[in-house]
């Protein structure tokens, strides 16, 4: 939601010039107010009251145009309540923006309180809130940055009805088509994020469903069915200075958005993904990550099949494991453990897969530089997962220290070893040779 | 995102519960017997702490409950709320409908795509480029379709937050696997 700040920072930085776009964010509050108390949609009205702006109105219709665009609080019939910091984190934006802006101090002492009740009262009507997690970074972020961004100027662009109106305004604003393209991005973003927030909170997990997804996908196009949540309808969708107007280019940019904030978390998610831009990539790192994944979660159950005959695990030891890990004085002894287990393992099964990656280990495990060499060739892609992945499972526990470099070295052998499966077995031979010499 | 540990717990707690029932129905079982189990408990677990609010943990149940051989098995693992959960999957509408759709995509991906063979050789570079780039696109998010379960009847942004959740299960369950071979 940080990305939807710049536009608040933008609508409030236009001194009377943008009595339309502000204007129209009160609209838009209006408009989803009226729907849920009223039930009904009137894009008309939306369009018919822009001629009610006036200089003291700018306050409040920017403070509330921020408020409406932003994720305060819902309707009653949701289950999440406000979330304070948000709605304070607002209130103080009005405040802030009033001393700022230097307009003239009467319309701007006057736009305060009346700023604030409004603030409210569009407070109940708008969306709901994030997660509780991202909403009091972003409370923070939003009061803080549009003080940094005061002198940037932006208009808003229109959409079909009112580009009459707008010509003498964008004429003035013309070199901020990339600042307002950008914001418009957020606002959108933000909007869509809106919904699908919503339905994030409405099942009080942080992933949205699938139902809720869809019928906010379908309310692009056409009025939803009341469900049992009560959300807007529709999702805001305003067309860009330059682009098409029509509502398939709208939805499909809404949509391309979506995918894209999308990846932007996944890029989170998957290891090594910083550097690539671009979805193709995206998807090809995707790919191989899950695929990469899935393998193991075959080794691993392959192997805990052969190692446990009766499939009973302590459950006591496991809880141990997890809360306090292995620390630097259990490197010999994992290493020693791994090397009891191997025999049990070639003795016990056949399976090629098992006996070689337990050979691999062992090998791994023992000093001979040459079984090294000969391993350390055929590593190639799954590296850097492994290595990301042995790290990211590393991170949580804060008890490990100095010895986690030798835990990481162990870790990653293993994780080599877990991927070897599908490599030529011709480091198994020598492995188990090995293995039998000593 | 959630904290991961709570979801390792679950994970943990749930498996172990699963794992126990099977193993009581069924000693002396072989090695490759005893890898489906634990596969399928595990899958089975995190489905079923997920319970139904993802697309593909709902597949993975349906598609556990389907095979006959697996069924039975499949139904111990998930105990007594097994009913009410495989009755909630059936539920959801997604496959039927879907695949119709699918195919009739196809079809029209089918023509679109002969028709774009033949425009190929005069269009310029840049047009071009775009084409290329489509279509690796749309070839991995095939292939990505494929690896999620259940993904083949998801729309693009469904599919990314499927894959979200289904990435972070999957890492837990390698976490929670690995400290059990350790043990």
């Amino acid at each position: 939601m940080n990305r939807a700040l710049p536009e608040m920072s933008h609508c409030l930085n236009g001194p009377g010039k943008c009595t339309d776009m502000t204007v129209l964010e009160r609209q838009r509050a209006r408009v989803r107010w009226q729907q849920s108390y009223l039930g009904g949609s009137d894009f008309g009205g939306v369009f018919l009251e822009t001629s009610q702006a006036d200089q003291v109105g700018n306050f409040q219709d920017l403070v509330v145009g921020g408020s409406s665009c932003s994720v305060l609080d819902d309707v009653g019939t949701h289950s999440v309540k406000p979330d304070p910091g948000l709605e304070n984190g607002w209130l103080e934006l009005g405040r802030l923006e009033l001393p700022n802006m230097g307009f003239g101090s009467g319309g701007s002492m006057n736009g305060s309180p009346t700023g604030l009740e409004m603030n409210s009262s569009i407070s109940k009507t708008s969306s709901c809130p994030p997660t509780e997690a991202q909403s009091a970074p972003e409370a923070k972020d939003k009061v803080s940055v549009p003080a940094e961004k005061m002198s940037s100027a932006a208009g808003r662009d229109s959409s079909k009805k009112r580009k009459a109106d707008k010509m003498q305004n964008t004429k003035v604003f013309a070199e901020d088509d990339a600042k307002y393209k950008r914001s418009k991005a957020c606002a959108e973003e933000g909007e869509s994020k809106i919904t699908t927030e919503q339905a994030r909170i409405k099942n009080n997990t942080s992933t949205p469903t699938t139902n809720n997804r869809e019928t906010s996908a379908d309310s692009s196009k056409e009025n939803s069915k009341a469900s049992e949540v009560q959300k807007p309808d529709y999702i805001h969708v305003r067309a860009r200075r330059g682009q098409a107007t029509d509502s398939h280019s709208l939805a499909e940019r809404v949509r391309r958005e979506k995918i894209s904030e999308r990846m932007k978390y996944l890029q989170d998610l998957v290891p090594g993904c910083n550097k690539i831009t671009g979805k193709a990539g995206m998807l090809d790192e995707i790919i191989n990550y899950v695929q990469s994944l899935q393998r193991q979660v075959e080794f691993l159950s392959m192997k805990l099949a052969a190692v446990n005959p009766r499939l009973d695990f302590n459950i006591d030891d496991l809880f141990a494991k997890e809360t306090v890990p292995a620390c630097s004085a259990d490197f010999p002894t994992i290493g020693m453990s791994s090397e009891m287990t191997n025999p049990a393992y070639l003795q016990f099964n056949p399976v090629q897969q098992v006996a070689a990656c337990c050979g691999f280990e062992m090998g791994l495990n023992s000093p001979d530089m040459a079984l090294r060499r000969t391993l350390s060739t055929p590593v190639s892609l799954p590296e850097p997962y492994l290595d990301a992945s042995c790290f990211t499972q590393l991170q949580p526990p804060p008890t490990w220290d100095a010895d986690l470099q030798n835990l990481l070295n162990l870790e990653f052998h293993q994780e080599r070893s877990i991927s070897f499966p599908y490599q030529p077995f011709t480091g198994s031979i020598e492995a188990s040779n090995l293995k039998m010499e000593i | 995102m959630r904290n991961p540990s709570l979801i390792k717990e679950e994970f943990l707690k749930r498996w172990i519960i699963a794992l126990r029932r099977c193993t009581s129905l069924k000693k002396n079982m072989n090695i490759l017997e005893r890898n489906k189990v634990v596969k399928l408990s595990a899958d089975l677990a995190m489905a079923s702490a997920r319970n139904g609010t993802t697309s593909w943990s709902r597949a993975l149940i349906a598609n556990a409950t389907r095979d006959n051989d697996n069924r039975i098995l499949a139904e111990q693992i998930l105990g007594p709320e097994s009913e009410i959960l495989v009755k909630r999957v059936s539920t959801m509408p997604f496959k039927t409908c879907n695949r119709r759709k699918i195919r009739s995509k196809r079809i029209l991906k089918r023509s679109c795509s002969s028709a774009i063979r033949r425009v190929r050789k005069t269009v310029p570079r840049k047009v071009l480029a775009n084409c290329i780039a489509k279509r690796l696109i749309q070839k991995r998010t095939h292939i990505l379709k494929s690896l999620v379960p259940g993904g083949e009847f998801m729309d693009e942004t469904t599919l990314m937050e499927e894959t979200l959740d289904y990435i972070a299960y999957l890492r837990v369950q390698v976490d929670v696997m690995r400290s059990c071979t350790y043990c």
